[in-house]
């Protein structure tokens, strides 16, 4: 379906019912130089300690700045810290501190404030919410000049840079937040990014105003209007009518709508979302090997892929996309075969006509599909899949943690440090709450050694080894990565889209 | 005094409702999944002491009953509390509950607008064209799904006529849309009790008096038949009222309009239990407040029904 406008008469009508609804319709028209975003989610705290979601990401990505910041291109580049180098036997990490940089208050950015951020993060402040865990590796940060600081480290931690421009480092006012309070900071935070936060309005949207004085240019617009709307469907339509200039989120069924549209955009690039389903290795036929194999070669995942997700998305022969570090590009996926598929289900002696399970949150809409198409190809080699849905917390805090699942079911994982280390560790570890079913010895030894070192070679042979292995035994079946998509305006230009979804809006302009 | 004695029972029988109404709402979210598990559902690294301090922080690890109780203080001292997640409950729900007061009392003006005199229309030609014509239209708006029919008018008078904001309410004209596809659906209901009503009453005897007098036609409809209705259907809209509240969840859903639903919806997602526990306590609470005055008003209006 497309949405064109086939009636010359549509303007005098517009101006019609715009006079008459003039007396309704008096507040808030934009300015002239605003930008409008939708995204689907409100982070519901602006603190960037307390949250993890991807809907802070694509707001305090423009309100703060960490010591490093990793680029559209996935490239850590200097932030806040100029250099930095690893002093005693990579003990000791050193960052250099940029001069003249100010937060949004005026207060002073300097090695304080490092300090404070960290202190906050890794103290009483940071136990309240889901950040901490990732920066356990630091045990301390040290002031050496109002320039310097020392990261002085509890153990190594190999991702620690990338780390840096996560949310939980990112760099806070330390008066300010003493001065207005832990509770005032989260709904009014303030950072030195290139954007101030204005106005919060839960669950309606967050306004941000240009910051005069920061240190990397200017901003290109003088505010941005982000809007929280959860529906699909009306946040398309939004787009569609011109109430958002860029809308995140899109989801692929709405993909050929927004296509047809001559007025907007779709900017789509491969995201660190992976898909795949996993096996209950532990007992029943999937403990066994040639079971899992079969299962794997009776899936066509490209037709998956060009079906279902439009082609907005590439398939994979690991739990990580092309850009991981750790991706193995000589790791081929299991071909597509139906009839080698059976004779293994036959060798490993499993009747045509078993019944196995699927289990999945209910709330996913485009993998509903997909579970449905994956239960009719094995349906082709003789197996019937029964597909539950769970209610999602349920799903993984029950499900999944306990071991609840059946044969097969979902898991999808955004490993935002685009490091296999992040996704491959819950995966194939034991111990890990989201992998109930496998304990394996060389696994656990490959994942705790690569986080052992910082040489790179050794790091990615071993989290190559770990894919290579899991594909072997084939311990899940790899679907595909997704691509991050946008909808955007003909109006705006400048904007490039980020796979992590941390959408910077400095460059961006509206027409 | 029966007065007093009746209007002390049905206050008492509220204060009872609603009790019994926040424990099945405590009880039951916390049932269904832990708020820890959810903050940190996309973090790599979490420990089992990790989520412990969480729940720790938020209060989790205290029995049901403190839990319940410091719950049942909040809304006695409309203090509110904390969300989990995030801040001051009462700012939360002074955004949310006007918004959907507004669009509630906005579908229902639209409503009555449009039933009443349609409805005393249909009554007057009885059987006629016009009154099939009614009947047929509002049984289709009775068939209609309300969200199905806000996804439409955002198509028409959004997107192929951009004329009126999708969603959101950031103008006045944001309401025209949602208040109009709660109208709509409200009136379906509406014009069939208002022609019942109109036809009841002037097949009475007091309107054929009425017409005996030589009184003119309009007198007799809007002065005698139209009063006597009006009983019966300000009742019916008080009870709506209450129902419409519960509907309205979608609709916001479909309009992104900042209400009540939305906020709702949101902390069930997040297993938010102090927010979830607020909104739905508040809803409740307005439903039977608005079913108290109902029951009281009709009592004081008809002796009969003090008998209780």
């Amino acid at each position: 379906m497309s949405f064109r406008h086939p009636f010359p008469a549509r303007n005098v009508l517009r101006s019609a019912v715009l006079l008459s609804c003039l007396a309704l319709a008096a507040p808030a028209f934009a300015q002239d130089r605003t930008l409008t975003v939708g995204q689907n989610r409100d982070p519901q705290n602006l603190d960037p300690i307390d949250t993890f979601r991807l809907s802070w990401g694509s707001i305090g990505s423009n309100v703060f700045d960490g010591l490093v910041f990793r680029d559209e291109d996935l490239e850590i580049q200097p932030g806040l810290a100029t250099d930095w180098e690893f002093l005693d036997d990579d003990t000791r990490i050193r960052f250099h501190l940029r001069d003249g940089v100010e937060f949004h208050n005026g207060e002073p950015f300097n090695a304080d404030a490092v300090k404070y951020t960290f202190d906050r993060l890794l103290g009483e402040e940071g136990l309240k919410g889901p950040q901490r865990s990732n920066y356990t590796s630091i045990r301390e940060v040290v002031v050496v000049d109002e320039r310097t600081v020392d990261f002085l480290m509890e153990r190594p931690d190999p991702v620690l840079i990338t780390k840096l421009a996560g949310y939980g480092a990112m760099i806070v006012p330390p008066k300010y937040i003493e001065e207005v309070g832990e509770e005032a900071f989260d709904m009014k935070p303030v950072g030195t990014g290139p954007f101030q936060v204005t106005e919060y309005i839960p669950t309606v949207g967050v306004k941000l105003a240009k910051f005069d004085n920061y240190w990397n240019g200017e901003a290109k617009v003088d505010a941005v209007n982000i809007r929280f709307i959860p529906e699909d469907a009306t946040r398309i339509a939004e787009l569609l009518s011109g109430g958002v200039d860029i809308s995140m989120n899109i989801p692929s069924p709405s993909v050929e709508t927004i296509e047809q549209n001559p007025n907007v955009n779709l900017l789509a690039v491969d995201g660190p979302t992976v898909v795949l389903t996993r096996f209950d290795t532990s007992k029943g036929i999937t403990a066994d090997p040639r079971v899992r194999k079969a299962i794997a070669m009776a899936v066509d995942r490209d037709t998956i892929v060009q079906a279902l997700l439009g082609g907005l998305a590439n398939p994979i022969s690991s739990a990580q996309s092309a850009k991981s570090f750790g991706n193995d590009t000589a790791l081929e996926p299991y071909p597509f075969d139906p009839e080698g598929a059976k004779a293994l289900l036959a060798e490993a002696g499993v009747e045509p006509g078993t019944e196995i399970t699927l289990d999945m949150p209910s709330n996913d809409e485009s993998f509903r599909e997909v579970a449905q198409v994956i239960a009719a190809f094995l349906g082709q080699v003789g197996l019937n899949v029964n597909i539950r849905n769970h209610e999602r917390s349920v799903y993984f805090d029950d499900i999944i943690e306990n071991g609840k699942t059946g044969e097969m079911y979902y898991f999808g994982w955004g490993g935002w440090t685009f490091d296999f280390d992040n996704t491959a560790y819950l995966l194939y570890h034991s111990g890990e709450r989201n992998n109930p079913y496998i304990e394996d010895e060389k696994l656990d030894t490959l994942l705790d050694q690569q986080r052992e070192t910082y040489d790179r070679e050794v790091r990615e042979g071993a989290l190559q080894e770990v894919a290579r292995y899991a594909h072997e035994q084939a311990l899940d079946l790899p679907l595909y990565n997704l691509s991050t998509i946008y909808g955007v305006s003909n109006r705006v230009e400048g904007f490039v889209p980020a796979p992590d979804e941390r959408a910077r809006y400095m460059d961006v302009t509206v027409k | 005094m029966p007065v007093f004695r009746f209007i002390l029972q049905r206050v008492l029988q509220a204060v009872l409702v609603t009790l019994v109404v926040t424990l099945f709402v405590a009880f039951a979210v916390r049932l269904t999944g832990d708020p820890a598990v959810m903050l940190t559902s996309e973090s790599s690294s979490v420990t089992p002491e990790d989520l412990n301090r969480i729940r720790e922080a938020l209060g989790l690890n205290q029995p049901f009953h403190m839990q319940y109780f410091d719950f049942i203080r909040s809304l006695v001292t409309f203090d509110l509390g904390n969300s989990f997640f995030r801040g001051s409950i009462r700012d939360l729900i002074g955004i949310a509950l006007p918004s959907t007061l507004l669009l509630a009392l906005a579908s229902m003006g639209i409503s009555i607008l449009i039933s009443i005199p349609l409805g005393i229309h249909a009554a007057l030609h009885k059987g006629g064209i016009s009154d099939q014509v009614i009947r047929v239209l509002s049984l289709v708006g009775l068939s209609f799904p309300n969200f199905w029919l806000g996804i439409m008018f955002v198509l028409l008078f959004s997107i192929a006529f951009p004329i009126l904001p999708a969603s959101g309410f950031e103008s006045w004209s944001a309401l025209i849309l949602p208040a109009t596809t709660i109208g709509i659906i409200l009136t379906a209901t509406n014009v069939r009790l208002v022609r019942t009503q109109m036809l009841e009453t002037l097949s009475a005897q007091y309107v054929m008096v009425a017409r005996a007098k030589g009184l003119n036609e309009r007198a007799v409809i809007y002065k005698h038949a139209l009063r006597n209705a009006a009983i019966a259907i300000v009742t019916f809209l008080g009870l709506q009222f209450g129902n419409l509240i519960g509907g309205l969840v979608v609709v916001e859903l479909v309009f992104n309009w900042p209400g009540m639903g939305t906020l709702s919806i949101e902390a069930i997602a997040q297993r938010d239990y102090p927010l979830l526990q607020a909104t739905v306590s508040i809803l409740a609470i307005m439903i039977v407040a608005v079913n108290l005055a109902v029951d009281l008003v009709y009592g004081l209006i008809d002796p009969r029904i003090r008998v209780a």
